[in-house]
């Protein structure tokens, strides 16, 4: 077997927040670590959920005592994270950090560190940004300081890739795409049809304003018009909710369409395979795992052409549209007319030839190899990249990075690395769930440390009582 | 390893790379593999309307019109505050340059009709007897306060109104917050310059005139409308004439609205035609898409 990576994925978003990033970063892992890698995942504290925690195949997590304050962001201190990501990198062993997501501010400070301590870096970016409002012009600016000095980045589609070669400047060789995959196992068709003459249209989605709720506002009443044996199932909320309901009132269609409400990731599966299409009307979406997961129970997709959409699936399985309301009604009128000739078990078969999570870790590792590849270099030999990321910007991102590098080396004199302990490799492979005893003699000179050992000791406790819920629910992809 | 250049297998052997994301990896391709189509989808400077200069310079004429009217104001309320204008005049002011206004209203736009008249007027007498009802209270509004603070304050509100003044001029639109900020300060400048005035009646005939100043923009943008070749004759006239009455009221002020007119008309045109040059609007499928339908909440 190739070299034995040992990683850290770092991102603000994972469980028990869910969404695409927290799905993709959970079954990367799962694979990697299938593949015999050491995966090590660290993340900000979620409610009273503060610690070490372990998932499945000794999966361990790291939840790190930073309080988010805006849509699961932590705050962005900069330089505070870094004795704690010091620390986890050494006591791990790590070589190898991945970050995910250009939102996440923890992300973008441990591949700071990271470089500054002189790991190899990875970073995939999971989402499109345009170029024209003033929150993407920082965005962007934030990335190119990140990207600077990544080893290589991965995107998970091709628009995307193109949108992140645009932002940060990178040369498109080094940056991989590598898409999202689906648990096919997980997303099954339903067994048996009820053989009416009902036509179900499925939407799952947050309903705001990007997700394309507007646009749902417009078709919904005519398609409804259209086909009198049509019904829409809503599962999912948020700020345009209110106008989904007043159309619904408007148009007398409270019979016809059915809205659930917010839909738990468990219970996405027993909603989708209640309908026989699924409707996506994202406005911009690098991705889009919800159309994979509705491909692989055996639904037709409607989808806008927006951002990633026309690669994610061949086109005898999806009819995309413009985002327009009289497109999308079209499209669905198109959708309803082939749909006889749909069979949900082989699209579901076709669904586990084209999407595999061990693929996309394989491909993932192959990226690690090259990453590991690449030479080693000091900060002199690194700031000139950042003075090139602009006049003034340039200026101020080595600032930044000298600045980092300085706290790095008064870190190693207050706390050598050899009085970090580190964690036996041992414990990750054979150890299965509960509690790794090798960690209870933690950080005992880090004052971080100690307050994550006290915190991984309560949390001790309270699982002795109640096993962690999130390692019962998720299911294998073995 | 030769990056992005496949895996050694012959070139008439692979085959074509798609742009796709299912399937795996592409044979033959690996995921840093740059297709020539990489890119082929954006679009640069899509929206961006090409200038030139003398556009530019005409356009910015209506700027330099509306500092050459509040340039007038501000010289009536120094003459009305020096008693070099009686109240008398200043209504006679008031009343010509109302009905001028309404000439050029009914002239440009054509509403010549009885109701809108009546309905105007109406208005205006409301508007005037509130003001002649609130005149005794302008009056002794600032007396615990010194002129040259008044002076200050009123020339602050002023560079205020001008800077956040709604230049565009779309009216019907529901105004937005600058633009409030804006009318409001112009209206505390004139009560805060009238209330230093000797006389009720004075104080009235200074606020009336305020009211009248208001209505400038509304009469500039019907001339502008009807024609624009007339709406640079009036606003050439109308620089020419605040400048004479500037200059006589004060030579450095004269220079410095003269400055200000040249770098308005001529060196903020130029300023903006050479950073044109920078402009890079990037478009491409990564864009949200546009509203192409409404939102009405």
């Amino acid at each position: 077997m190739a070299e034995r990576h040992r990683v850290l994925m770092v991102s603000d978003f994972f469980y028990p927040n869910f969404g695409g990033v927290e799905n993709h970063i959970y079954y990367l892992s799962q694979c990697l670590l299938e593949l015999g890698h050491k995966v090590v995942v660290m993340t900000h504290a979620y409610g009273n959920r503060s610690g070490v925690r372990y998932m499945t195949r000794g999966l361990k997590v790291y939840y790190i005592p930073w309080r988010p304050f805006f849509l699961q962001n932590t705050f962005p201190t900069i330089y505070g994270t870094l004795p704690i990501i010091r620390t986890i990198l050494i006591r791990e062993g790590i070589s190898i950090v991945h970050g995910h997501q250009a939102f996440s501010t923890l992300c973008h400070e441990a591949l700071m560190h990271a470089r500054t301590m002189g790991y190899r870096v990875v970073f995939t970016d999971h989402s499109l940004y345009g170029f024209a409002d003033v929150g993407s012009i920082h965005m962007n600016k934030v990335l190119q300081f990140t990207l600077a000095d990544v080893s290589q980045a991965i995107c998970v589609s091709h628009t995307s890739k193109e949108n992140t070669v645009l932002r940060s400047g990178l040369p498109p060789e080094k940056v991989f795409v590598i898409p999202n995959a689906v648990d096919t196992a997980m997303f099954t068709p339903a067994p048996k049809r009820s053989r009416t003459d009902e036509i179900i249209i499925v939407v799952i989605s947050r309903l705001v304003y990007r997700k394309g709720a507007d646009l749902l506002v417009e078709v919904i009443p005519e398609v409804c018009r259209l086909y009198p044996h049509v019904r829409f199932i809503i599962g999912g909320d948020g700020p345009k909710r209110v106008r989904l309901e007043e159309m619904r009132e408007k148009h007398f269609l409270q019979d016809r369409v059915e809205m659930l409400g917010a839909v738990p990731h468990a219970r996405v599966r027993s909603v989708l395979i209640s309908g026989h299409i699924f409707l996506n009307s994202s406005l911009t979406e690098a991705f889009c795992i919800a159309i994979l997961e509705a491909a692989s129970c055996g639904l037709l997709t409607v989808s806008t052409r927006v951002g990633g959409v026309p690669e994610v699936l061949p086109d005898d399985m999806i009819v995309l549209a413009k985002p327009d309301p009289l497109d999308m009604v079209h499209a669905i009128k198109k959708a309803i007319s082939i749909l006889p000739m749909i069979d949900p078990q082989e699209m579901h078969n076709r669904m586990k030839q084209l999407y595999d999570w061990h693929d996309v870790a394989r491909r993932t590792e192959s990226v690690y190899d090259r990453a590991m590849n690449c030479p080693d270099q000091t900060l002199l030999e690194r700031l000139p990249r950042y003075l090139s990321c602009g006049s003034w910007a340039g200026k101020l991102f080595c600032l930044v990075m000298i600045i980092d590098f300085l706290l790095w080396c008064l870190l190693k004199v207050v706390q050598p690395a050899a009085d970090i302990e580190a964690v036996p490799d041992s414990a990750t492979t054979h150890h299965q769930s509960g509690l790794d005893f090798t960690d209870t003699i933690l950080f005992p000179l880090d004052p971080i440390g100690s307050f994550l050992f006290w915190v991984y000791r309560k949390d001790q406790k309270l699982a002795r009582r109640k096993p962690c819920r999130m390692t019962n629910n998720m299911s294998d992809t073995a | 390893m030769d990056i992005g250049n496949g895996r050694g297998i012959p070139a008439e052997q692979r085959r074509k790379w798609r742009k796709v994301a299912y399937g795996g990896m592409q044979p033959g391709y690996d995921d840093n593999y740059t297709d020539d189509s990489f890119l082929e989808d954006m679009v640069m400077n899509a929206n961006v309307v090409k200038r030139d200069m003398v556009k530019v310079m005409l356009d910015s004429v209506i700027i330099s019109q509306y500092l050459s009217i509040v340039a007038l104001v501000g010289f009536v309320w120094t003459y009305s505050l020096q008693s070099r204008l009686d109240q008398k005049t200043i209504l006679l002011i008031d009343a010509g340059l109302l009905m001028s206004g309404f000439l050029i209203l009914l002239l440009t736009e054509g509403m010549i009709s009885v109701s809108f008249l009546i309905h105007y007027l109406l208005n205006l007498s409301f508007s005037a007897s509130g003001l002649y009802l609130l005149a005794p209270v302008y009056k002794t509004l600032t007396r615990s306060i010194r002129s040259d603070s008044i002076w200050a304050v009123a020339g602050g509100l002023l560079i205020v109104h001008l800077i956040l003044h709604d230049y565009s001029q779309c009216f019907g639109r529901a105004p937005g917050m600058w633009i409030c900020i804006s009318l409001n300060s112009s209206i505390m400048a004139s009560i805060f310059v009238a209330s230093r005035l000797p006389s009720q009646g004075d104080v009235f005939a200074m606020m009336l005139f305020s009211l009248v100043f208001l209505f400038a923009p509304l009469v500039a943008f019907c001339i502008k409308k009807y024609s624009f070749r007339l709406h640079i004759i009036f606003s050439v006239l109308l620089m020419c004439y605040s400048l004479a009455l500037v200059y006589r009221l004060h030579t450095v002020l004269f220079v410095v609205l003269l400055g200000l007119m040249v770098f308005i008309m001529v060196v903020c045109p130029y300023w903006l035609i050479r950073i044109q040059e920078y402009k890079l609007e990037i478009n491409g499928p990564w864009d949200e898409a546009k509203r192409c339908f409404d939102i009405t909440d």
